[in-house]
């Protein structure tokens, strides 16, 4: 633990991680004069993990620190990984040293995975709460001779944490989103460049995506468009949300970069296809034969949406009208009347 | 609900003259006896008309009765407006059938994709007069919004627009409603905003006309829909504690105690006409000046004229704005348009592009355990929504809002999204054995929205207005609790079920809501109180819970009463009797009501 790490490259990712990890990736570890203040156990330094370009790719810090319930203590040993953002990696943890809960129990595997899952929700409700606000007894109150519990966000916390080890998981909770995150993404934006910024393009984590969308200019989206289609059709809605409202006016004077987005209408969920629905009017012509094949996935919204693009202009060709007019006849569609109508009226 | 027998079945009568002299339309809502269906009159702007549901949460709910009578015997055509709310591979959830004189009538209804007309078949009239009833099967949500009979084998209009003319011709319904009536204020829409506005303003002597849609007062805070009241009372304690709630569950019965409060004290107040069950339905501007608001009873159809020289729109959804001609926003802001980044958020907060998206609409519901086992239905039209998602009640994360949704235009189509979540989830958690005496004890026929429309005043309050504790001259609202807005989870991780939210919560000074974002900056006499004041998405995301929205009800009504008094418009209280305004907000604090205005 500590320092001997410094010497010895990681090859492999932690043992809970949220991101991808290539094969035959090595970082080295370097110094940061960054660290986190532990109670007690004094401060707990923040290393980088650089890649051959010298460039981080994660930051971690061995953390040693008490953990206290009913005036008893025990030591946590745990190693926290966080990404360039200063956003939580992962963990690993000390075979010779496991997690404990309050009776003494050790962590079982169920226990370790409940745990990244709580590490990686920055939104949990312990976040804005002081433990003591956590452990709460529910009130119970008579309304109409039914017993009502209130109380119910103690009982979401409930869910979140490990059984019996709330003050362990309050405790990693708040040393991975304490004051260190923006002390890291800060550093990260002082030393971002190109690569870094496109590397975090070609990641799977929708955070990465983001932030590279943000910093990369008009050539960049033109260079990378094939990822971008990419990380449309496999990120998260929000990501693609984003990629949605821009990817019209992007590629506008470059209309072939816009096909693979069109084509993969069928592919994104159904928020993202309406969010496409209304960049229509700033779409490419083929895009109406394209979504003509599409129709089946459509909401009923989202088709109104598509035959209005089409009452307008000289949009629809013969093969646009085969495909209407074959959707139209289908018994098993549950909107093939709003097409029935429209042929009617365009007749 | 309690129906006027007598009354309804005359409406009926009424609606007997038509389009070919013996053909004839029954709008459901107006049955002599509505038995277990509800009238659901939310959709009306959407679908046409108010009409029969029944939500029996899985249980068949009681026939509902009517007379149809007839001008002469003979053979009649007879059409249903009806829909199949979940269309698919499946059979349709709220199927229902006619019975005519007694006699079941084969054909099942509610299978149509889209509101329209089912046929069911032709029928033979000998006394001129029939006994009509709608026998629900299923228990899920079957919906008839009318009946017609013709001579003729000619299927009514479905379109939305050529529907409400062909309405029009078959109950040779003039343009104007026959009865008009005049008030000191109207306030549209009767939930703590405006029960707050009625009061303040009639305590101050105006005649004051409140018109709900619903049969109970409240809104989001009535034990219709059950969401307690957030926020703090600010200058208006005395009233706000007349139709507030405590701070119970969400989804709890207990909202059934604070409705008696809330209804008994509105009205005690002489000088509040009281319009429940009639919804606005028009609002005619003239020189950017409302001079009317039309409304009609939701199940007979019966129509009044509202005229005043001011008008409150506490509607939610801004619809007297809208119909005025007031500005109005809808959807995010882009995150540079007020400067409202919260980068911890990024993207969730405030969007770097604007869109339509909004916060979402909870359907609230819970179940109970009993001492006997209790089956519940298979659902398969609710699975897609549901999937593996299994609950015994729901709370405020219960909440939907999509790209693919508009919450006016689309809100049956929320409400009913809800729907099959709840019954759903539910019916996969009654597969745990555990669950196996639990019961569906209520679930929610009423989509509790939280942003919809927002009218433009002479300021637009923002999220930075409450992160910076802005103080204004005329801070007539004030707010301690954070900002929070919500988004759906299902954006982060499509494994999650869209219609869950989450919230995140920024955390504020003390802010205050200027009187500039009370009234619309364009349309003249037209104040506005409730979620759809001037604000940001962003800025709606602290003052949006009740007690805050009932503050600027009372705010408004304070200052209509200064309208009256001098009278000018809204915003000349701003320019010209700001100071006398606030006072009068102060001194209201220690005042009882006067006997004579109570």
């Amino acid at each position: 633990m500590g320092n001997n790490l410094l010497e010895k490259p990681m090859d492999k990712p932690p043992e809970y991680f949220v991101l991808d990890w290539k094969e035959g990736t090595k970082l080295i570890p370097e110094q940061t004069d960054f660290y986190i203040e532990v109670d007690s156990m004094g401060k707990q330094n923040v290393l980088a993990l650089v890649n051959e370009r010298k460039a981080p790719v994660l930051y971690s810090a061995d953390i040693a620190t008490p953990v206290c319930a009913d005036g008893e203590c025990k030591l946590m040993n745990i190693k926290f990984y966080w990404t360039l953002l200063g956003e939580y990696a992962g963990y690993d943890r000390y075979p010779m040293m496991p997690l404990t809960k309050h009776d003494h129990d050790e962590f079982d595997t169920a226990d370790y995975q409940k745990l990244h899952n709580l590490l990686a929700d920055d939104k949990n409700l312990m976040g804005r709460r002081r433990i003591d606000q956590l452990v709460e007894k529910p009130k119970m109150r008579t309304v109409n001779g039914v017993d009502a519990v209130s109380g119910a966000t103690i009982a979401r916390v409930k869910e979140s944490v490990v059984s019996g080890a709330l003050y362990s998981c309050y405790t990693a909770w708040h040393l991975v989103y304490g004051d260190i995150q923006e002390q890291l993404k800060t550093h990260t934006l002082s030393i971002l460049d190109k690569q870094m910024t496109l590397d975090m393009l070609y990641s799977i984590n929708p955070e990465y995506q983001i932030f590279a969308m943000e910093h990369m200019d008009a050539a960049d989206y033109k260079e990378h468009y094939v990822q971008l289609a990419k990380v449309f059709r496999t990120s998260t809605p929000l990501v693609r949300s984003i990629i949605a409202k821009r990817f019209t006016s992007k590629f506008k004077d470059a209309p072939t970069m816009q096909r693979l987005f069109w084509e993969a209408f069928d592919e994104v969920d159904t928020s993202s296809r309406s969010l496409m629905m209304k960049y229509l009017d700033e779409a490419p012509d083929y895009v109406a034969d394209i979504l003509s094949t599409k129709l089946s996935s459509m909401s009923k919204n989202q088709l109104r949406s598509f035959l209005g693009y089409l009452s307008t202009g000289e949009r629809m060709n013969s093969e646009t009208r085969n495909n209407l007019l074959e959707f139209a006849n289908s018994e098993n569609e549950t909107y093939s009347y709003l097409i029935i109508e429209f042929l009617e009226n365009t007749k | 609900m309690k129906l006027s027998k007598i009354f309804v079945a005359a409406v009926v009568f009424v609606l007997t003259s038509s389009l070919h002299g013996q053909d004839i339309l029954i709008e459901a809502e107006s049955f002599d006896n509505p038995g277990g269906w509800t009238v659901d009159p939310q959709f009306e702007q959407q679908m046409g008309s108010p009409y029969l549901l029944a939500h029996g949460i899985g249980e068949p709910v009681k026939n509902a009765t009517t007379k149809v009578r007839f001008e002469s015997n003979g053979e009649y055509y007879v059409w249903v407006r009806t829909k199949n709310w979940v269309p698919g591979k499946w059979e349709a959830p709220g199927r229902f059938q006619l019975k005519i004189d007694g006699e079941l009538v084969d054909k099942t209804l509610g299978l149509r994709s889209g509101w329209g007309w089912e046929y069911v078949d032709k029928i033979s009239v000998f006394e001129n007069q029939i006994d009509l009833e709608l026998v629900d099967l299923t228990g899920f949500d079957g919906r008839c919004d009318a009946i017609y009979f013709s001579t003729k084998n000619e299927e009514p209009p479905s379109s939305s627009k050529k529907l409400a003319d062909w309405r029009k011709k078959v109950k040779s319904e003039p343009n104007a409603p026959p009865v008009t009536k005049s008030y000191d204020l109207v306030v549209v829409g009767g939930g703590l905003a405006g029960c707050a506005a009625s009061i303040a303003a009639a305590e101050q002597g105006l005649k004051v006309a409140l018109i709900h849609d619903r049969p109970v007062l409240g809104g989001n805070a009535s034990e219709e829909i059950r969401v307690h009241t957030l926020g703090i009372y600010g200058n208006f304690e005395r009233i706000l504690k007349k139709i507030d709630t405590e701070h119970y569950p969400n989804g709890s019965a207990e909202a059934k105690l604070d409705q008696k409060k809330r209804d008994d004290n509105v009205k005690g107040y002489e000088n509040i006409d009281l319009f429940l069950n009639h919804r606005a339905y028009d609002a005619k501007a003239e020189n950017s000046s409302i001079q009317y608001v039309d409304a009609r009873q939701t199940f007979s159809g019966e129509r009044i004229r509202f005229t005043a020289p001011r008008f409150v729109d506490s509607t939610g959804d801004g619809w007297i704005g809208y119909w005025a001609g007031a500005e109005f926003s809808y959807g995010r802001e882009s995150s540079e348009t007020y400067g409202e980044t919260w980068e911890e958020h990024g993207e969730l907060w405030t969007p770097t592009e604007p869109d339509d998206a909004v916060m979402g609409s909870s359907v609230l519901w819970g179940s109970k355990e009993t001492d006997a086992e209790h089956t519940f239905p298979e659902v398969p039209w609710a699975m897609p929504v549901a999937r593996e998602y299994a609950r015994v009640a729901g709370e405020w994360q219960w909440e939907f809002s999509s790209p693919d949704h508009n919450q006016i235009d689309d809100a049956e189509d929320i409400r009913d999204h809800m729907l099959r979540a709840i019954y759903g989830s539910f019916a996969n958690a009654k597969k745990d054995t555990t669950n196996a005496n639990r019961k569906l004890e209520w679930v929610s026929s009423l989509v509790g929205k939280r942003e919809s429309r927002r009218l433009v005043g002479d300021h637009i309050f923002t999220f930075n207005n409450a992160k910076e504790g802005r103080k204004f001259p005329d801070g007539v609202v004030i707010e301690i609790r954070d900002v929070d807005i919500h988004y759906q989870t299902v954006l982060e991780d499509e494994k999650n079920p869209d219609f869950i939210s989450e919230a995140l919560f920024y955390k504020t000074p003390e802010y205050y809501i200027p009187y500039r974002s009370l009234y619309s900056k364009n349309i003249s006499n037209l104040f506005m109180a409730g979620r759809n004041f001037s604000c940001s998405h962003a800025g709606l995301g602290g003052p949006r819970v009740m007690r805050t929205t009932g503050q600027m009800g009372a705010a408004v009504g304070f200052a209509a009463a200064l309208c009256k008094k001098y009278d000018v418009n809204p915003r000349e209280i701003y320019t010209g009797y700001l100071d006398e305004y606030l006072d009068l907000i102060q001194k209201q604090k220690f005042e009882k009501i006067p006997e004579s205005k109570k």
